[in-house]
């Protein structure tokens, strides 16, 4: 508390410390507990609830008449598109959160990069676009 | 220096580090609440709806009906969980798990007050999205594995629409961690060491917009515009409920879902809402940080005022068609959101 406050550290290399792994490691026995708290509500009804079972129970849904064939097979391409357009957003996207944190630091070339950045990436939108992927017609 | 914002104390400060009292004490505080607040969301949900139409809503089982939703989830608790004969097993059971696993450690992070934070993670607005993530892992695995052709359908849409909607939320979420960056930096006394607040932490987001003693949605409020309606999609919520549309495709993904299994998607689907509203009260309406009233009053009524808003939004608008819904979002809100970004950036370089 005396003298060793005054001085400002660097915002995101003090948190190094061990305090801050176990916080992680926090996170992840969140993750894990979730895991099983959300088995429970699955495994309960089983013990309460009835278990009729008639020749169309188990039956795929298909609005009352018989199942015809299996679900799983092609569908439209353009969900592929989107899929790949949006790889390489979301991965770029992570990539200016770093960008920003340090924005402060780099006076105009942190604005210039990112601009250019965004540019190349907008691209990808204006490529899309023009090949009609947004107007359903790949 | 006493005048410096200090970081919270955790819950794991309180219980000074005794590991079992605090998964104890913090699982059952995030879970009782979330179920409480998925009750009431349905039945407040019900009653908006009723009476935006000249209804009355649920009124019979107490109260304007508000045991409703109980016995609602007293019921489902006794159904039949029937399991079709055609389904990939794996992932049809582990679906559910999936979607909802993730709920405890998003909510564990955010700052409901200024001394009222579970877990403190620097990273914690990307771990938000992250887990927002594995929930779209969920909703794919329960519509693959359900073999139904309705539930294909319905989560082909739900993952191309929150894939695509996720771009402008995040766009839009990172025009404030520039804000926080750029601006002049707050220093935070963290433990008696200081340091300055940083972007991608929600509770110093929300620690900045309490020291400065304005909101960011007033200098960002195309952002948070953006956010609303991204966040609203993201939830899979009318008028972007698509994948579920029931006209078209009956009950979307969660189509060979009964009983609980049916109760777990849809309690997904009410936390996902509170989770993107208390991102939105974290980013752009200062969080906890209001006058008189303490922290908790000011963050869950923003949080809940926005949640009215989305259910004043859902019946006010109707549903869009599929493309008009893609090509809105990539044509309209990510162009938007991306020179929201560049404005941001080079406004903040001219100050």
């Amino acid at each position: 508390m005396q003298g060793a406050a005054s001085e400002v550290l660097c915002g995101h290399c003090n948190r190094e410390n061990p305090l801050v792994m176990e916080q992680y490691a926090q996170l992840c026995g969140f993750l894990a507990l979730g895991l099983v708290l959300g088995a429970i509500p699955l495994i309960v009804p089983l013990f309460i609830s009835p278990r009729y079972e008639g020749e169309e129970t188990r039956q795929t849904y298909e609005c009352g008449v018989d199942t015809f064939g299996t679900s799983w097979m092609r569908f439209n391409i353009a969900y592929y598109v989107f899929a790949l357009i949006f790889v390489a957003f979301e991965v770029d996207v992570l990539y200016l959160f770093p960008v920003a944190l340090v924005f402060q630091e780099f006076p105009w070339r942190g604005l210039i990069e990112i601009a250019l950045f965004l540019a190349i990436l907008s691209l990808a939108i204006v490529y899309a676009w023009r090949k009609g992927v947004f107007k359903w017609s790949v | 220096m006493s005048n410096l914002p200090t970081a919270p104390e955790t819950l794991a400060d309180y219980v000074s580090g005794n590991l079992w009292l605090f998964f104890a004490i913090a699982t059952a505080a995030i879970m009782g609440y979330l179920t409480l607040n998925a009750l009431f969301l349905i039945w407040l949900e019900r009653k908006i709806s009723a009476h935006i139409q000249r209804r009355l809503g649920p009124m019979e089982v107490g109260w304007h009906g508000v045991l409703q939703t109980v016995a609602d989830m007293l019921k489902l608790l006794s159904k039949q969980l029937v399991t079709p004969r055609a389904i990939d097993k794996p992932l049809y059971h582990l679906a559910p798990v999936v979607v909802f696993a993730p709920v405890i450690a998003s909510v564990a992070m955010f700052p409901f007050a200024e001394d009222l934070v579970i877990l403190d993670i620097e990273l914690s607005l990307a771990y938000v999205f992250v887990f927002g993530g594995i929930g779209i892992i969920g909703i794919f695995m329960a519509g693959w594995g359900s073999n139904n052709k309705y539930a294909l359908l319905g989560a082909m849409r739900s993952v191309a629409q929150n894939i695509s909607y996720e771009i402008p939320l995040i766009l839009s979420a990172l025009s404030v961690v520039l804000l926080v960056s750029g601006l002049e930096p707050v220093i935070i006394n963290d433990n008696d060491q200081l340091r300055p607040a940083s972007g991608i932490s929600l509770i110093d987001i929300a620690i900045v917009q309490d020291a400065k003693g304005w909101w960011f949605v007033l200098v960002q409020p195309v952002a948070a515009l953006i956010y609303f309606i991204a966040a609203v999609a993201e939830t899979n919520r009318a008028p972007f409920d698509i994948p579920e549309a029931e006209s078209e495709l009956v009950a979307g993904f969660h189509t060979e879902y009964s009983g609980m299994r049916f109760a777990m998607f849809f309690f997904a689907e009410y936390t996902n809402m509170i989770i993107v509203s208390m991102v939105a009260t974290v980013l752009f309406f200062g969080g906890w940080s209001g006058p008189l009233l303490p922290g908790p009053v000011w963050f869950f009524g923003k949080t809940y005022l926005l949640i009215g808003g989305m259910m004043w939004f859902r019946w006010t608008f109707p549903r869009l068609r599929f493309d008009q819904l893609m090509s809105f979002c990539w044509t309209v809100l990510i162009p938007l959101s991306i020179v929201n970004l560049l404005v941001t950036a080079l406004v903040l370089e001219l100050l």
